[in-house]
């Protein structure tokens, strides 16, 4: 349990560093951001409590924030994804007793619905984070692209990551 | 009361949800980035402490452009040094006859050298995070350029690390004129493209060409007179109003930023009190 634990905050420090030193840095066609980070969220155990969860993606979210100038945005982002991971997963994987290991991997889930968890989650936190965004700053054209975008360059590096050794167990 | 706690307990992930959106909205809505806490911001030391880190590395890759920057701008200066010395020994020549006092306006201003160490671009809002803070002299309001232009203004001050509001930021408008001419407008950053920004409310009778250089107005107190900002593109919008908007390339490049100078203005604080009306509110941020 306590070493569970102490996996899952090097990931979020892990995750947190790419993130603002990486990722923050790079953009595609000035439209493409790479969000990485959420990949803390998607993979938090299914049994973990939604309030725990939710907790954890705001403090995730803020994190964030604090780096990247953003006050807010993707906290309010983080927390709504947090709320909505396990309605998603239901969708495709209806029976979460019978994992073998608590942590949605393609591994523990199997890659078709690994990938279709994914999607729908990288793709809702996009349009939840450049809609906030867009808020006071209305292109309603560049918003699509980038949430597109993003989504999509999103995904792969986060499926890339997903691969690395120790993420799946 | 048992009731209660029971409703609690069983809608208790509805109240943590509720708790959490209306903590970041409370964020969110809080535009104003004056009133940003500096551990909320990039300043913070835990925050600016990874940055420092990070630009230990990456701050020498662009070392080769920022060098011929310098170079050029240092060319640029050595030949106005050489005909400000013809000046200045003219100036003296006829002073030496009417032994009048010399007037040194440029003195009240004093430069701090200041490293950005993180920096965006693509943000609807971006911010400049710099090494310096505090204990080295920098205060908000204070203006901020680098060797080709201007770079934006200091907003919140940690000890050791300051935040910067870019120039690419509509929170932030600079009051230009063009060079040679004392037409002045406000120049604002339109969200498109880090090298191009807006200027707006030129007066209509105003002439200008493509190409022709914007500068400082120096009517605020963050920035002295005639620092570059960027060149006239062309005109941005239909002319049918009373004031041109004109679409300009900065000339700072945003995505190649590394040391900065932070300008410190003497008189900022009396000119500050001067702006101040009785009831205590400043006239808007006139930058």
């Amino acid at each position: 349990m306590a070493k569970e634990i102490l996996k899952y905050i090097l990931w979020f420090a892990a995750l947190v560093a790419a993130q603002v030193m990486l990722f923050n840095n790079l953009c595609l066609f000035n439209v493409a951001i790479p969000l990485v980070f959420i990949y803390f969220i998607i993979k938090l155990p299914v049994t973990l409590g939604v309030n725990w969860v939710m907790t954890l993606s705001f403090l995730l979210g803020l994190t964030i924030d604090i780096f990247s100038n953003t006050q807010g945005m993707n906290a309010l982002a983080c927390t709504i994804l947090g709320a909505l991971r396990m309605p998603v997963l239901h969708l495709y994987f209806p029976r979460d007793d019978e994992l073998s290991n608590p942590s949605p991997s393609s591994r523990t889930l199997g890659p078709a619905v690994f990938m279709k968890y994914l999607a729908t989650c990288v793709v809702l936190y996009c349009a939840l984070f450049f809609l906030i965004e867009s808020f006071t700053f209305f292109n309603f054209g560049l918003t699509l692209m980038r949430i597109a975008a993003s989504s999509a360059l999103t995904f792969v590096i986060i499926l890339a990551v997903d691969t690395i050794p120790g993420s799946r167990r | 009361m048992r009731n209660l706690l029971d409703f609690i307990v069983r809608f208790s992930s509805w109240f943590v949800f509720a708790f959490y959106v209306i903590a970041s909205c409370w964020l969110l809505f809080d535009r104003n980035p004056y009133q940003h806490h500096v551990w909320l911001t990039s300043a913070g030391s835990v925050a600016a402490g990874v940055y420092d880190v990070s630009n230990n590395v990456t701050g020498y890759f662009s070392l080769r452009s920022i060098n011929e920057d310098l170079q050029r701008r240092q060319a640029d200066l050595e030949a106005e040094v050489a005909s400000l010395r013809t000046q200045l020994r003219s100036a003296r020549e006829a002073l030496e006859q009417d032994s009048l006092a010399r007037v040194d306006s440029l003195a009240q201003f004093r430069f701090i050298v200041a490293t950005a160490i993180s920096n965006s671009v693509t943000r609807p809002y971006n911010y400049i995070t710099l090494d310096k803070g505090e204990a080295e002299g920098l205060e908000p309001e204070m203006g901020v350029m680098d060797q080709n232009g201007v770079v934006g203004v200091v907003n919140v001050t940690g000890k050791h690390h300051a935040r910067v509001i870019s120039l690419l930021n509509p929170n932030f408008r600079l009051s230009c004129k063009l060079r040679g001419s004392d037409a002045f407008g406000s120049l604002v950053w339109d969200g498109k493209s880090p090298r191009e920004a807006l200027l707006e409310e030129l007066p209509k009778h105003t002439r200008f060409h493509k190409g022709d250089t914007i500068i400082t107005s120096g009517y605020s107190a963050m920035f002295p007179e005639g620092i570059p900002v960027g060149t006239i593109m062309g005109s941005a919008r239909g002319e049918d109003d009373n004031f041109f908007t004109l679409r300009i390339r900065l000339l700072t490049d945003f995505t190649a930023l590394s040391t900065v100078k932070v300008i410190s203005n003497r008189d900022m604080l009396e000119i500050k009190e001067v702006e101040t009306d009785e009831t205590g509110n400043r006239p808007g941020l006139g930058m």
